[in-house]
C-alpha cells in the first residue's frame, strides 16, 4: 500500500511536464538525428519490414546487434530502453506461463523467443530513427511524400501547442481540486482515492473541451487568413516549403552500409543458420 | 420537418473539427500514459484510452472529421512528441481506432437520445478493440513458424488476448467510454457548437444515407471477422482445448490455415473497400461546397 503511495507522490504534473519537454525539446543533435529524415524513413520501414521475412535466428540476432550498436551512438535516453526491454520481457513470460500451463514445453520458449527478436528489432529501430528526429522535420519528411496536408500540419502544431495544452489540463484539474474535497475514508487500496481523481479527470475535460473549441476556431480562423488550406492544393508552396531538404553524401553512404550489412549478415545466416527444430508431429 | 437539412460544413469548418478532435485526444492520451496501471499475472488493470473524449467528438461533430483527427492526436502527442513513436504499428491503431469511432458517430443520429449514445459508445469501442484482436493473434500466427508444432502457445494467447478484451471493454468501454459520455453529450450539446461557429448537430446533420448504409455492412464484417479468426485459429490447433491430436494437424493443418488467412484478408479487403466507397461518396459534396 505504502508503495503506490510512494509512486503516486513521485508523479507530480510538474515533473512529467519536464520530462516530456525534454523528450519534445530535447538535443536532436546525434548521428540519425543529422541524416536527412526522407532516408531516416525509408531505412527505419526496411527494418520494420524485414524482420518478418526470416526465421532464421542468426539473421535476427545479426540485425539486433546492429541496432544495439546505432543505439548506442544515437544516445538515446537509457530510460527508454529498459522500459521496452521490461516490456517485451514480462509479456514473452506471461505467454511461456500459460502455454506450459496448457501442458507446453520449453519449446514454446524457444519460438517465442524468435517472435520477440523479431518485435526487438522493430522497437529498437523506430526508437533509433524517431526518438532522434525534430518533429518539423519529420512532418516535411511526411509532406514531401506526399500525404495529405493536415497530417503534416498537425504535427507541427501539436508541437507547439503541446506546453500550452497541458498547462491548461494541469490549472483546470487542480481548481477542480481546490473545489472539492478528497474523501477521508481511503477504502481498501485506496480506491475511493482512486475513484476520486478519475472522476475528476473526467470532469476537467468539460471546461477544458469549450476552451480548446474557442482556441482552434481562433487558429483556424487565423490560418485561413493565411491561405492555409488554400496553399495546401498547390505544388509551389510544397515546393518551397521543401526546398531545404537535401540528400548530403553521409546519407547516401549510410545507406549503402546498411544495405550491404543486410546483404552480410543474410549470407553468413544461411553459413550458420540457428533455426528451431520443428517439433515432430 | 422542413429545416432539418444535411448541414454541411465549410473547409475551416472540417479543419476546425478535426484539429479540436486531435488536440483533446492528445490531451487525454497523455494523461492516460501517465496514469499508474495495477497488474495482476497476466490481467493489466489501466485505463488504456480516455475512449469518451473522441466518443464526444464524433457524437456532436463531424463523425468523418473527428474520427480522422483522434487517433492522429493519440500519435503525434502522445507517441512522437513523447519519444516512443511505433512507426507502422501506429498505423495499425490508427486504422482500427479510427473505424470504430467512425461508426460509433455515424450511429447517432440525435445526440439527445441516451439509447443511441450508448449503443454508438459501446459499438465503436468493441470495433477497435475487435480489430485489434485480430491484429494481434494475425501477428502472432505469422510471426511464429509453424506454430501449430509448439504446443501450448496458440491456446495462451487465446486465453490472454480474450481476458485484455474483458478488461479493456469494461475498463475503457464503460467505465472511461460509456459513462462519461452520457454525462458530456448533452451537457455539451448546443453550446459547444456556437463557440465553432456552427449550428447542433440535427438528426439530417453530417451523415449522408450513404454512409449509413455503409456502416450497416461493416458492424457485421467486424464482428464476423472476428469471430471467424477466433474460430480458425482455435480449429487450426485443436477443437478440445488442451487436448493435443497431432493426427487432427497433420490432416488438416494446412489447409485450415489458408481458410483462416484467407478469412482475415477478406475482412481487411471489405473494411478497405468500404472506406473507399464512403470517401468516394463523400467527396462530390466536398467539390461543390469547396470550389
Amino acid at each position: 500500500m505504502k508503495s503506490i503511495k510512494d509512486l503516486l507522490s513521485k508523479i507530480t504534473v510538474e515533473n512529467i511536464k519536464i520530462e516530456l519537454m525534454r523528450t519534445a525539446y530535447g538535443n536532436k543533435d546525434t548521428f540519425m538525428g543529422k541524416l536527412d529524415p526522407r532516408v531516416a524513413i525509408v531505412w527505419y520501414l526496411i527494418f520494420a519490414i524485414i524482420p518478418w521475412l526470416f526465421w532464421n535466428n542468426t539473421i535476427l540476432l545479426g540485425f539486433l546487434l546492429y541496432m544495439v550498436v546505432l543505439l548506442s551512438i544515437s544516445r538515446v535516453s537509457p530510460l527508454i530502453i529498459i522500459l521496452l526491454a521490461f516490456g517485451l520481457v514480462t509479456e514473452a513470460g506471461y505467454i511461456i506461463f500459460v502455454s506450459v500451463m496448457f501442458g507446453g514445453d520449453l519449446t514454446a520458449a524457444m519460438a517465442l523467443l524468435t517472435f520477440t527478436l523479431k518485435l526487438t528489432i522493430i522497437s529498437l529501430a523506430s526508437i533509433a530513427v524517431f526518438a532522434s528526429m525534430d518533429p518539423e522535420k519529420f512532418s516535411d519528411a511526411l509532406m514531401s511524400f506526399r500525404l495529405p496536408g493536415q497530417v503534416c500540419f498537425g504535427i507541427s502544431y501539436g508541437y507547439r501547442m503541446l506546453p500550452i495544452l497541458i498547462e491548461e489540463y494541469n490549472n483546470i484539474f487542480n481548481s477542480f481540486r481546490l473545489r472539492g474535497k478528497v474523501p477521508e475514508d481511503r477504502g481498501v487500496i485506496h480506491w475511493k482515492r482512486v475513484v476520486y481523481y478519475c472522476k475528476t479527470a473526467v470532469f476537467a475535460f468539460y471546461p477544458m473541451m469549450l476552451n480548446t473549441a474557442k482556441r482552434t476556431r481562433t487558429t483556424v480562423e487565423a490560418l485561413e487568413v493565411k491561405g492555409f488550406t488554400y496553399s495546401l492544393k498547390h505544388e509551389e508552396v510544397r515546393k518551397l516549403k521543401l526546398s531545404y531538404l537535401r540528400v548530403q553524401p553521409r546519407d547516401i553512404y549510410f545507406f549503402i552500409f546498411t544495405i550491404f550489412l543486410i546483404i552480410t549478415v543474410i549470407y553468413i545466416g544461411h553459413l550458420y543458420p540457428i533455426e528451431r527444430e520443428i517439433h515432430p508431429l | 420537418m422542413s429545416h432539418l437539412r444535411s448541414q454541411q460544413l465549410s473547409q475551416s469548418q472540417k479543419l476546425m473539427v478535426f484539429i479540436l478532435s486531435m488536440s483533446l485526444f492528445g490531451i487525454a492520451n497523455i494523461i492516460t500514459e501517465i496514469t499508474p496501471e495495477f497488474v495482476l499475472g497476466p490481467v493489466e488493470l489501466s485505463v488504456s484510452y480516455f475512449a469518451f473524449v473522441p466518443l464526444t467528438m464524433v457524437f456532436l461533430f463531424s463523425p468523418l472529421h473527428a474520427a480522422l483527427g483522434a487517433p492522429l492526436g493519440e500519435i503525434i502527442f502522445a507517441d512522437l512528441l513523447m519519444g516512443d513513436f511505433g512507426g507502422l504499428g501506429e498505423l495499425e491503431g490508427f486504422i482500427e481506432f479510427g473505424m470504430g469511432m467512425y461508426v460509433a458517430g455515424l450511429l447517432v443520429k440525435d445526440p439527445t437520445n441516451k439509447k443511441q449514445l450508448a449503443l454508438g459508445a459501446l459499438i465503436g469501442v468493441g470495433i477497435d478493440q475487435m480489430l485489434s484482436t485480430i491484429v494481434d493473434v494475425g501477428k502472432v500466427w505469422f510471426g511464429i513458424e509453424e506454430l501449430e508444432a509448439v504446443p501450448g502457445v496458440a491456446e495462451s494467447i487465446l486465453v490472454l488476448e480474450g481476458i485484455s478484451f474483458t478488461t479493456e471493454m469494461l475498463i475503457s468501454g464503460v467505465l472511461f467510454g460509456l459513462i462519461p459520455t452520457l454525462w458530456l453529450v448533452p451537457k455539451l450539446y448546443g453550446k459547444i457548437e456556437p463557440l465553432m461557429g456552427f449550428e447542433p448537430r440535427n438528426p439530417a446533420t453530417f451523415r449522408s444515407s450513404a454512409e449509413v448504409i455503409n456502416v450497416k455492412f461493416i458492424i457485421p464484417a467486424v464482428f464476423l471477422g472476428f469471430v471467424a479468426m477466433i474460430a480458425e485459429f482455435m480449429a487450426t490447433l485443436d477443437v478440445n482445448f488442451a487436448v493435443w491430436e497431432p493426427e487432427f494437424i497433420d490432416q488438416f493443418g494446412m489447409q485450415f490455415l489458408w481458410v483462416g488467412v484467407s478469412a482475415a484478408a477478406i475482412v481487411l479487403l471489405v473494411a478497405i473497400i468500404g472506406i473507399v466507397k464512403l470517401k468516394n461518396s463523400q467527396n462530390p459534396q466536398d467539390k461543390s461546397k469547396g470550389a
